[in-house]
């Protein structure tokens, strides 16, 4: 059930991007980044989740799938993590995916990213989200395959 | 006798003992003089030695404080006047005037935007940020209420202005706010005051006066990505980057022509730690470091410090600096020193110059000493009563925590709070959970069935104006009302108000309603206020969502109404599309047996046993040897103290074996583990292997270390009667027969025996330099005609009397400096009496010394104790890279396995003296009576669970899983006319965290994280994706 996209010119195209962040640093530097009120630009969506670890390739696949323009997913510095040891799975296994979405499904990588955020970083997050989503908007609206 | 404790000091000391006190069933009064928890490591950057993010790791400890009901915070308040004696103390308290009633402030910040008054220096920046005259001191203060400064408002000193008060929507400004007095009584009181580092008072030698002279928590703050910077490494005279950047260590401390005649003891790695930072933040940086010492001596210290210089190429120097000053011109640092390798004096240019300046007892140190009539050292750090135990104060019933005792670290000063709640356990032990209040639910919990249809109530939130401004609020609640299983939809001012909280529970009853979202704020911080509202209404607390409309709508995207009300709606439909989705789910409460069994019966593992058992709980001690007491049997005279080490033995061995808590098993081994926290099975086997079996709840690691035999290493094998190790030494000084000594002249200590290496052993052991001291002057008192030389690299003197103890000691022996590259060369010259000649390239003199000896010592680290890989295995509990056990955080949970219900204590984790042993036991028993002193434990009802169809028995989700709780176990499986039996996941609720990394680890989909589950975040993918 895929969404058809309205074909729209580059300028006025909004993108519709879905960032995961886990609820330790990258959620805690997001809310640094509003309470610094740091602005960025409003096209992105979070999706909060205990840890980056939680981050099955099948939400990432799920939300391309139902046309997501952009996929972000945020959790804390290597060696930060809250469950000592779950976002080195989250690299591990992003590494996989991205090979996956790039190779066999033909995406263009940059559409799919991992970073880390801590959360005395909002400067970093607002700045994270408005370079992601330009980027975005630079690579224009996601065909659904 | 009083069941309450008043903290003083809400740093990261006074934090950690709260919280174990209100867990251990104590009623908490944490004062704290400041407006804001969260001390010193508040302001840090980054913590060494593995850069972890201060800030990340301190904020939950700050809000659990916040949110815990049996602790009273008690913020910008002061301790004024202390009668009464231990278990009665009646305490005065003074709450100083905020101008804002805490109860209505909700910190949205709107004072502050539209104060007009000048800014001042910002205290938490160190002076280099700015804020208003109504201000909080940092966005993540804890409480986040606001203040205004009396000496700046406008309205408060000429009497105009006053447009705080008119923006205020919560009607919280009180500009007639006076001065308070409170009464408290309390049973205990703990001092955690911490420590200052007021470099203006340095002297005119380190150029503190100059602006790009900055201090190195001045600095922390330029690193910090929150702090006045953003992170960005710039000077403060033109804000320009600065390209060569000098660190200054021990400015103004360890001489005795400065102030501060001791070390601070965590400078040498917190610079290793900005430096690292500072060539993260900057390619174009470079660091040089002008060292004395480098004292790191603390777990995976050496190493850092180490690569610091190979993978960053900061740079040490082993200097002297004769002065600091400015280029008038361009604000550069000249600084002269003598470089203590080469022997040359010379100039260095620095654009920015960090000073690594004393840490002192915080400012009211004195007063407050005089206050509760205890007893100041003479650098007026609060005295312990005995070395033994440096919790204790001069005075019975207060206790002593953190840097306002001594020099410490974040890992010692929490394993101490740790430590010091455990003691008052014991203390106020016939008291326990008389002043601490559990949660009675009035209305039972109602049955909320996944068939039954979802009626879900939603409120907004305008946040006085902070989300109302830039948030149509009303368009939202109205959108909402269109979206399916909405029944209700209202907006409020402020969610968080008790009002609020009323009109929720109303809401729930009136609609029948079983889902709740509140689309406010961020549920870091609130979540747990709804959640309990939501309880209180019988509505199950997993039920509740919550939506942060402030932080990712209103607040950041202030210039577009239209876009932060269309993301509004966006990210609460998101929320109703998971909230149809929501399970209750239940909080079982498992049975803690009230026991603890301690592996090692050496110092440590007594004094945790004599914790538990004084806390009225069974004790058990294993020891593989037949008699108590470990390495403290092997030693002679304990260093600064100077006193035997077997009179403190005997004294704690008999406290051992006298009490009837207490039982030991000797000559014994673990042979099996099964269970987990509060219901483990432990079976025991001895020397004639007779098995015991035991019922335990927690189990306490105390294992000890030994110290490494050098075989081959400067000629040692055991053979030579006169290489010996230094522990060969204390054995010959404690034996009667010194005749030993009659044909030795000349004696010479080597520290650092295959110790610091670039391979091998890397880490420095902590305790070798104190104890080849204490032998220079035990040996010259025997022998005062002894001549003795000591071979050293760096000196390790790092607690707070040690420095003076070496000083004392210095004139008794002839110190010459080798290093790494040039190892003394050893070379036997008499075979029959043993004579050796030493060659050794003395750095400090730049020459090579030859001479003659009659007896080497050999100081050599101390390692691991055998076999540990077999028990850690039993338990399941990592060792790190040098063997010793790995604890859960080195930062914060010091004295933790990752697995609950197993902790640590002692030289197993790491090299330490007794003093630090005792408290980390200490620590230790107090981390694990708090499950005996709860009697149950509580499981979360966010956990992971596994589809049994689905799992293929794989093993991947148990090879991921930080808390060992999930096992690959045989389970039987009906299929339509065979039974089958097949390895099977089983998820242990009493020890899932609920990370989910197990859940999108597995391969075919079993297993999901409960409240996070795959169809709940698809569906909000979905509703975002599909349904605007």
């Amino acid at each position: 059930m895929s969404k058809t996209k309205r074909k729209v010119k580059k300028k006025d195209f909004n993108p519709e991007i879905l960032v995961f962040c886990c609820n330790w640093c990258s959620y805690a530097g997001a809310d640094l980044a509003g309470v610094s009120r740091f602005q960025y630009p409003p096209n992105m969506r979070i999706v909060r989740v205990m840890c980056s670890g939680r981050v099955d390739p099948s939400f990432v696949l799920k939300a391309l799938k139902e046309g997501a323009d952009g996929v972000l997913i945020t959790g804390c510095h290597i060696g930060d993590c809250h469950y000592i040891s779950g976002n080195e799975y989250t690299r591990d296994r992003f590494q996989k995916l991205h090979q996956f979405i790039i190779k066999q499904l033909g995406i263009n990588g940059k559409r799919v990213r991992l970073e880390w955020v801590s959360a005395s970083e909002g400067k970093r997050f607002a700045e994270l989200i408005t370079e992601f989503t330009n980027q975005i908007k630079e690579l224009g609206p996601f065909k659904v395959l | 006798m009083e069941g309450s404790v008043l903290v003083i000091g809400g740093g990261i000391a006074g934090i950690q003992t709260s919280l174990d006190l209100t867990e251990l069933g104590f009623k908490v009064y944490l004062v704290e003089r400041s407006p804001s928890i969260g001390g010193r490591m508040s302001q840090l950057d980054k913590t060494f030695p593995t850069n972890d993010c201060s800030l990340c790791i301190l904020a939950p400890k700050m809000v659990e404080v916040f949110r815990n009901p049996n602790i009273e915070l008690m913020t910008y308040h002061e301790v004024k006047k202390v009668t009464g004696k231990t278990g009665n103390f009646q305490v005065t308290v003074l709450k100083k005037p905020r101008y804002i009633d805490e109860t209505k402030c909700k910190g949205c910040g709107d004072c502050a935007s539209k104060c007009p008054k000048i800014e001042v220096p910002n205290a938490f920046d160190m002076n280099l940020g700015k804020r208003k005259s109504v201000y909080i001191p940092f966005p993540q203060a804890v409480p986040p209420i606001y203040l205004i400064d009396p000496e700046l408002c406008l309205k408060l000193t000429k009497g105009v202005c006053g447009v705080c008060e008119k923006v205020c929507q919560a009607e919280a400004i009180v500009y007639d706010q006076k001065p308070k007095e409170i009464s408290i009584n309390v049973g205990a009181i703990v001092v955690a005051t911490g420590f200052d580092m007021p470099a203006e008072e340095l002297s005119s030698r380190w150029g503190y006066k100059y602006k790009n002279v900055v201090s190195a928590l001045e600095y922390e703050r330029i690193l910090c990505a929150s702090g006045p910077f953003e992170g960005h490494v710039l000077r403060p005279s033109d804000e320009s980057e600065p390209e060569k950047i000098a660190f200054i260590q021990c400015a103004g401390s360890r001489d005795l022509h400065e102030n501060v005649p001791y070390c601070s003891s965590v400078c040498c790695m917190y610079t290793a730690k900005e430096a690292i930072i500072t060539k993260e933040h900057s390619d174009n940086s470079n660091c040089f470091v002008f060292r004395h010492d480098i004292r790191a001596y603390g777990k995976n210290f050496y190493e850092f410090t180490q690569r610091a210089q190979d993978e960053y190429g900061v740079k040490y120097f082993q200097t002297k600096i004769s002065k600091i000053e400015e280029d008038k011109e361009t604000n550069d640092l000249i600084i002269h020193y003598e470089d203590l390798k080469s022997g040359k004096f010379n100039d260095f240019r620095a654009n920015l110059v960090v000073l690594a300046t004393p840490l002192v007892p915080s400012k009211g140190t004195i007063d407050l000493a005089e206050i509760l009539d205890i007893e100041l050292d003479h650098y007026d750090f609060f005295k312990e009563n005995s070395y033994f135990n440096k919790s204790l104060s001069s005075s019975e019933g207060i206790f002593l925590c953190g840097f306002c005792q001594g020099p410490m670290d974040i890992p010692e000063t929490v394993a101490d709070a740790s430590g010091v709640a455990s003691q008052i356990a014991a203390l106020l032990n016939s008291v326990k959970y008389t002043e601490t209040k559990e949660k009675v639910l009035e209305i039972p919990e109602m049955e909320v069935k996944i068939s039954d249809e979802p009626r879900i109530g939603v409120l907004v939130c305008h946040c006085g104006i902070n989300i109302g401004k830039y948030v149509d609020v009303s368009e939202v609640v109205n959108y909402l009302k269109t979206l399916p299983y909405v029944i209700h939809s209202e907006a409020n001012l402020y969610s968080c108000s008790s009002d609020s909280q009323a009109r929720i529970k109303e809401l729930i009853k009136e609609h029948n309603l079983n889902r709740f979202i509140v689309a406010s704020c961020t549920p870091r911080t609130h979540e747990a206020l709804f959640q309990e509202t939501c309880q209180e209404a019988g509505l199950n607390k997993y039920l509740f969502e919550m939506v942060n409309i402030r932080d990712q709508c209103s607040w950041v995207h202030m210039g577009d109404n239209k876009a932060a009300t269309e993301k509004a709606k966006d990210l609460i439909r998101m929320a109703v599309a998971k909230a149809r989705l929501l399970k209750p789910l239940p909080e079982a409460k498992l049975d803690i047996i009230p026991t603890t069994l301690i592996i090692g019966g050496g110092v440590s593992g007594m004094t945790a046993a004599l914790n538990i058992a004084s806390q009225g709980f069974k004790a058990y001690i294993i020891e593989k040897e037949n008699k108590l007491g470990g390495n403290l049997n092997n030693l002679n005279i304990l260093y600064p103290i100077q006193e035997e080490a077997s009179l403190f033995l005997n004294d704690i061995k008999d406290k051992v074996n006298n009490n009837k808590n207490i039982q030991i098993f000797f000559n014994s081994k673990i042979k099996n583990i099964k269970g987990y926290i509060g219901n483990y099975d432990v079976s025991i086997i001895d020397s004639e292997n007779k098995t015991y079996d035991l019922k335990i709840g927690t189990i306490i690691v105390a294992t000890g270390a030994q110290e490494l035999k050098p075989d081959g290493i400067f000629l040692y094998d055991r053979k030579n009667r006169n290489i010996i190790t230094q522990l060969d030494l204390e054995q010959k000084l404690k034996d009667k027969d010194k005749s030993w000594l009659d044909n030795i002249n000349r004696i010479t200590t080597i520290l650092c025996v295959n110790a610091r290496q670039k391979e091998g052993i890397t880490y420095c052991s902590n305790v070798c330099c104190g104890v080849s001291i204490k032998n220079i002057n035990i040996l010259k008192e025997l022998k005062p005609e002894l001549e003795i030389i000591v071979l050293y690299r760096d000196f390790q003197m790092a607690k707070k009397d040690f420095e003076e103890y070496y000083r004392e000691r210095r004139k008794d022996a002839v110190f010459l400096r080798y290093d790494l590259d040039n190892l003394p060369k050893i070379n036997k010259t008499n075979d029959k009496i043993e004579k050796y000649n030493i060659k050794v390239f003395d750095t400090n003199l730049q020459d090579e010394i030859e001479f003659e000896t009659d007896l080497i010592i050999l100081s050599t680290p101390m390692i691991p104790a055998d076999n540990l890989e077999e028990l850690a295995k039993m338990l399941k509990v990592p060792l790190d890279k040098n063997g010793f056990f790995l604890e859960a955080h080195v930062k914060l949970r010091p004295l933790d396995f990752a697995t609950d219900g197993i902790f640590l204590a002692g030289c197993a984790q790491w090299p330490k003296n007794i003093q630090d042993s005792i408290s980390q036991a200490n620590g230790a028993a107090g981390r694990a009576s708090r499950f005996l002193s709860a009697k149950t434990i509580t499981t979360s009802g966010l956990i992971a669970e596994v589809n049994p169809e689905r799992c293929i028995g794989c093993g991947k989700c148990e090879s991921v899983c930080p808390y060992n709780a999930i096992e690959i176990k045989e389970a039987s499986m009906d299929f339509e006319d065979v039974s089958l039996v097949l390895k099977k996941s089983f998820i242990n609720s009493a020890l899932c965290k609920g990370c989910g990394t197990c859940a999108a680890t597995c391969p075919n989909g079993a297993i999901s994280v409960k409240h996070y589950d795959f169809d709940q975040i698809y569906a909000m993918i979905e509703s975002y994706l599909l349904e605007r």
